[in-house]
């Protein structure tokens, strides 16, 4: 073989070994790192172990999703030791951030049962006495957080308003009397219902203990951020890690995705059953 | 889904949750045949409760014009296709309600407006049936029609958004029977406003939660009528408290118009929500089209508004239609006097049965000049 083979072939192992696509695995890894990413595009990323997880429709409580739609979401998973990141990938065909009358937005969602122990809740939402968290990301919080307003005109462009009763004299503009008043008109908002905002992330901590029962957690520890490309949604969930996870040992996760395309909300979604999670040392 | 009886339709039905009346159940009569659709009631209703970013588009009161008027779009007639052809046997609905033709998956049959359904409110307005060409409006009498159609929450006593919702966002207090949105715990899916077939829960895009007509609570639970009511120009509106049919109280307004004299009917009792808001039928809309809108007793109720003139306890009783701010729970007639009572029996309002007319000569022989007659 000349030197030029050689050099073709190292090439050619290069080229082949920079395209491998990543190291797959049948659970969910948690690897160690000092560094945790900030977004999905983070190199850190590049060396962690995938799981492709099958969804499933939810097909268990009504209102029920009667036909599959994401069949599969791609994740991986870092730790610091305190706080564990997710990352969820699933193919999309366009983004759906703008809420509305008939307008559902692309979500997804981490759940992890509150405690680790080999008899597992529910993983449908948890069950009575079994409480499981959830770390919710939304695709409009993750507009606004991006910057997108906060006013029907960012929403609908045409939108012809007269103006609001807390924008009128002699009320002045920011005072804290029309403050209260835009409060006392935006009524989820005055009775303290975290999912109306405002918020600085895009991710809700919530439990429940069975479907029809999720709450907002009393401590919000959730945080993330969501790019769409290229007909993919890349999303990263951040939350403290379980506790008690402590290297090479397992709880469980489960995941939920809700493509706003598809009317999906709420109840409709594609899901999972629970996946085993487990710490590794990094490399 | 649990059994339930719904007198409306004269059986009992499939429900998601088992019968839990109310300790009372608010309710109102609106006489369709007074309404001009001047809106006054959809702007004290708009400027009191959805004046708020994101309820721009909101109107929990509307009124709108029958055969082709809708807000949103077409929100019946799009229901009417879905649910297709059903039969009355009698007084006695044999078709199948909302809740029985639910589709496998659903709760409810129902469809959900976009942003689009919402851009018209105004569709239809003042269009009367058919095509008024050829001359036709010359002939006596017309033979078009239209109608105004005011509509509020039926607060019904089966209501679909609570059914649709699957997280038990939405209640029925049992002290009034007033429905709700808990706007602490909704999470906006928006299975309400789909499953509404009346359309009167409404999305709010900058809370993310559904919003919905509160019949005024907190002017209900004061015992004065809602803003809506009191507003009205045309005075249509009674609001009041219902019975079953078989605790029916002739004193009892609401139960004298619905139950008694059966002058005043649901819309779209088929749904099978049975709903409280209940319509005195428009005289002049054909036998047909107000049988599909209030069920089987419509052409009954015509032919006794008709001849309420004839009956001083239905004609004194439709006088007490906005002679007052008070919810009216009890009346009495004395004579040609119509006497309105609270709860506990304490008068509100009197009011005559036919108001005093004085006519006076043209010529005034005092100062013997000639009378302008100007307001």
């Amino acid at each position: 073989m000349s030197t030029r083979c050689y050099w073709l072939a190292g090439f050619l192992l290069v080229a082949a070994g920079c395209s491998r696509g990543p190291k797959l695995v049948n659970e969910v890894v948690a690897v160690e790192t000092t560094r945790l990413p900030e977004g999905p595009r983070d190199r850190t990323w590049r060396d962690a172990p995938e799981h492709r997880a099958a969804l499933l429709v939810q097909d268990l409580v009504e209102p029920r999703l009667m036909a599959p739609s994401t069949p599969e979401v791609a994740v991986r998973a870092l730790t610091n030791g305190a706080e564990i990141v997710f990352r969820l990938e699933w193919p999309d065909a366009g983004a759906d951030d703008m809420p509305g009358p008939a307008r559902m937005v692309d979500a997804c969602a981490v759940q992890l049962p509150e405690t680790i122990e080999p008899d597992l809740p529910d993983p449908q939402m948890g069950q009575e006495g079994r409480l499981v968290e959830i770390a919710y990301w939304r695709a409009d919080w993750q507009a606004w957080v991006n910057g997108r307003g906060d006013t029907i005109r960012d929403l609908y462009p045409n939108a012809s308003i007269d103006h609001y009763p807390f924008q009128a004299k002699p009320l002045e503009p920011g005072s804290a009397a029309a403050r209260e008043l835009e409060r006392l008109y935006s009524p989820a908002l005055a009775a303290g219902n975290l999912r109306a905002g405002p918020r600085k992330t895009p991710v809700e901590s919530l439990i429940a203990t069975g479907p029809g029962t999720l709450s907002s957690a009393a401590t919000q520890n959730a945080t993330g951020q969501g790019v769409f490309e290229k007909g993919r949604w890349s999303v990263v969930i951040r939350r403290p890690l379980p506790k008690g996870l402590g290297r090479d040992q397992r709880t469980h996760v489960a995941f939920a995705v809700w493509q706003g395309s598809n009317q999906e909300a709420g109840a409709r979604k594609m899901r999972t059953g629970w996946i085993p999670l487990v710490r590794r040392a990094g490399s | 889904m649990a059994r339930v009886y719904n007198w409306q339709i004269g059986r009992e039905m499939s429900y998601w949750y088992p019968e839990a009346r109310p300790r009372r159940q608010f309710a109102a009569v609106f006489d369709i045949n007074k309404c001009i659709a001047c809106q006054t009631c959809t702007l004290a209703c708009k400027t009191t409760w959805t004046s708020g970013k994101g309820q721009e588009y909101m109107l929990w009161n509307n009124v709108e014009t029958k055969p082709y008027g809708s807000y949103p779009l077409a929100y019946d007639v799009k229901l009417l296709e879905l649910l297709g052809g059903q039969e009355w046997d009698g007084n006695r609905y044999a078709g199948r309600t909302l809740f029985e033709a639910a589709p496998a998956g659903e709760r409810v049959l129902g469809w959900h407006p976009t942003g689009e359904d919402y851009a018209f409110p105004n569709a239809g307005e003042d269009d009367c049936a058919g095509q008024v060409d050829h001359g036709e409006f010359f002939a006596l009498p017309h033979a078009r029609w239209f109608f105004y159609l005011a509509r509020i929450c039926n607060h019904c006593t089966y209501p679909a958004c609570l059914a649709s919702c699957p997280r038990g966002s939405i209640y029925k207090r049992p002290e009034d029977g007033i429905v709700l949105v808990d706007q602490g715990r909704c999470r906006g899916y928006q299975e309400c406003v789909k499953g509404c077939p009346y359309k009167k829960v409404f999305y709010n895009p900058l809370t993310g939660t559904s919003e919905k007509c509160i019949a005024c609570f907190p002017k209900i639970e004061q015992g004065i009528q809602p803003q809506c009511f009191v507003n009205c120009i045309g005075k249509i509106r009674l609001a009041g408290w219902i019975s079953t049919p078989d605790k029916a109280r002739p004193d009892n307004p609401i139960d004298y118009l619905v139950h008694i004299r059966k002058v005043a009917l649901p819309l779209f009792p088929q749904f099978g929500l049975e709903p409280n808001v209940y319509y005195i039928p428009p005289v002049h809309a054909p036998d047909a089209f107000n049988r599909q809108l209030f069920g089987a007793g419509a052409p009954q109720a015509v032919r006794t508004y008709r001849e309420a003139a004839r009956d001083a306890d239905l004609a004194g009783l439709l006088c007490l239609f906005g002679s007052t701010e008070m919810v009216v729970a009890r009346f009495r007639r004395q004579g040609e006097i119509i006497i309105g009572a609270d709860e506990k029996g304490a008068e509100v309002v009197r009011v005559p049965l036919r108001e005093p007319v004085v006519v006076r000569p043209a010529r005034d022989p005092h100062t013997q000049i000639v009378r302008i007659n100007c307001p």
